[in-house]
């Protein structure tokens, strides 16, 4: 075998593993993460107190979630919105619960294709909260988390109650019996 | 050009099997939903009888020319059901999923990259150019392919992106055939193309018999029906609607605020 074919043979063994262990991660993944049933679906969501969630969020938006324009809006004191997030422990719980709010819509997506465009705009928002919530890691490691955290946490929990806003209707929209279970559990 | 009793029994074979496809394409109304890939289905049941017309009443250039034009012809078809699949997953609505347009972009441009690095890589050691052209085309497309393929599984499961199932058992099939293709490409860039070689025939026997498995795999699937879905009530599509144009003004104005 010369060197010009052995690199092509190497650059192809290299290329075929590569996309079958790419193909088989995110096979698996799939598999792993399209719970059975509604229940188990549920299940993955982490508690959280909705009550000091809708309090900071209401500080920057109003119950159907539109920005207020008042001059009151963002006055919520900064000790405040970390004690009622958790911290960016909390703020990380959020994280994973967007995921679940995602699976929620896709739950509904199966029977109802049209539903996609409340699941696209939930990977949007949960895009901008694991934005927020990135920047609020990077100031955690520099030092500055007691600095950017009100600013961002404040729109990350936006972000999330708009999200069980939007799933909350979806679920109504589509006359979901399963809609009492899923207000409770958000 | 001499064809042994094997080779025979692979040409029957696919074109029954390929007629016997386009019957389950047109009887159970899927060839309305994916075109594409019903005409590269079609290419096929033409293409053996061309190539069997041809072989038995023509000369050896006119099979030459016919059997590299089809099959040009049919990777810029096996290209457009890659584009059927990729517009049926992310397009579902017809209209492109946002967040995924500039990924996708990115990993097409990446698939094409790497493709153009393996066919570079390659040197078959062909007697003409044509020979080492159409060779190194083949790895090409065979490449590009599975790399697509592969990318826009993975897109889409990130991105929790549905699968209809008729969608995804194409997708399956010709994933995994572009996928053995490569290795097929890889054997006939290394030990040369012509059927005076026995690599060539063993490997040429291996893709037929892929090819046969994955028809059959298709057979199966789209005879079979598509979990049903429900349709929107006018009520719950106004409801959608409203629900659809707050989110675009509740996005814009996060993103206002996120910028300031």
């Amino acid at each position: 075998m010369n060197t010009q074919n052995f690199h092509f043979v190497t650059a192809i063994g290299l290329f075929v593993i590569t996309l079958v262990l790419i193909a088989g991660y995110y096979y698996f993944q799939s598999r792993r993460s399209s719970p059975s049933s509604w229940e188990e679906l549920l299940a993955k969501l982490t508690w959280i107190d909705r009550n000091s969630i809708a309090e900071v969020a209401l500080d920057l938006v109003d119950e159907s979630g539109q920005p207020k324009v008042t001059d009151d809006a963002g006055s919520l004191d900064p000790s405040l919105v970390w004690k009622l997030t958790g911290g960016l422990k909390g703020l990380e719980a959020l994280e994973r619960n967007s995921e679940v709010l995602i699976d929620l819509a896709f739950y509904v997506q199966q029977w109802y294709p049209e539903a996609l465009v409340t699941a696209e705009r939930l990977r949007l928002d949960a895009r901008e909260l694991k934005w927020h919530v990135e920047r609020l890691k990077g100031a955690a490691q520099k030092g500055n988390l007691q600095v950017s955290f009100p600013f961002y946490a404040q729109r990350a929990v936006v972000s999330y109650y708009r999200m069980t806003r939007r799933v909350l209707s979806l679920y109504e929209a589509c006359n979901f019996s399963m809609l009492a279970d899923l207000q409770k559990a958000l | 050009m001499h064809l042994s009793g094997i080779d025979l029994l692979f040409w029957l074979l696919g074109f029954l099997e390929n007629l016997g496809l386009l019957v389950v394409l047109v009887y159970r109304r899927r060839a309305e939903r994916f075109p594409f890939f019903t005409a590269l289905i079609t290419l096929n049941v033409i293409r053996t009888i061309v190539l069997y017309l041809v072989l038995r009443y023509s000369t050896r250039d006119g099979y030459f020319y016919s059997y590299w034009s089809l099959a040009i012809l049919d990777t810029i078809l096996q290209l457009c059901v890659a584009y059927e699949i990729a517009s049926r997953v992310f397009r579902p609505l017809d209209v492109w999923a946002h967040d995924l347009r500039s990924s996708f972009v990115w990993l097409l441009g990446l698939s094409l990259l790497v493709s153009f690095g393996l066919t570079w890589l390659a040197s078959p050691p062909a007697r003409t150019w044509v020979q080492s052209l159409s060779t190194k085309g083949d790895l090409f497309a065979a490449a590009l392919q599975s790399e697509l393929f592969v990318a826009m599984m993975a897109l889409s499961i990130h991105a929790r992106l549905p699968w209809r199932t008729h969608v995804a058992k194409i997708a399956q099939g010709l994933g995994a055939y572009s996928l053995l293709s490569v290795l097929i490409e890889t054997g006939h860039s290394y030990f040369g193309v012509g059927r005076e070689l026995p690599a060539f025939i063993v490997l040429s026997h291996v893709r037929m018999a892929a090819y046969l498995v994955c028809v059959n795999y298709w057979i199966m699937s789209l005879w079979r029906k598509e979990r049903p879905v429900r349709t929107m009530t006018p009520e719950m599509r106004e409801k959608m609607f409203t629900l659809q144009m707050l989110l675009e003004y509740d996005l814009e104005d996060l993103r206002s605020r996120k910028e300031l």
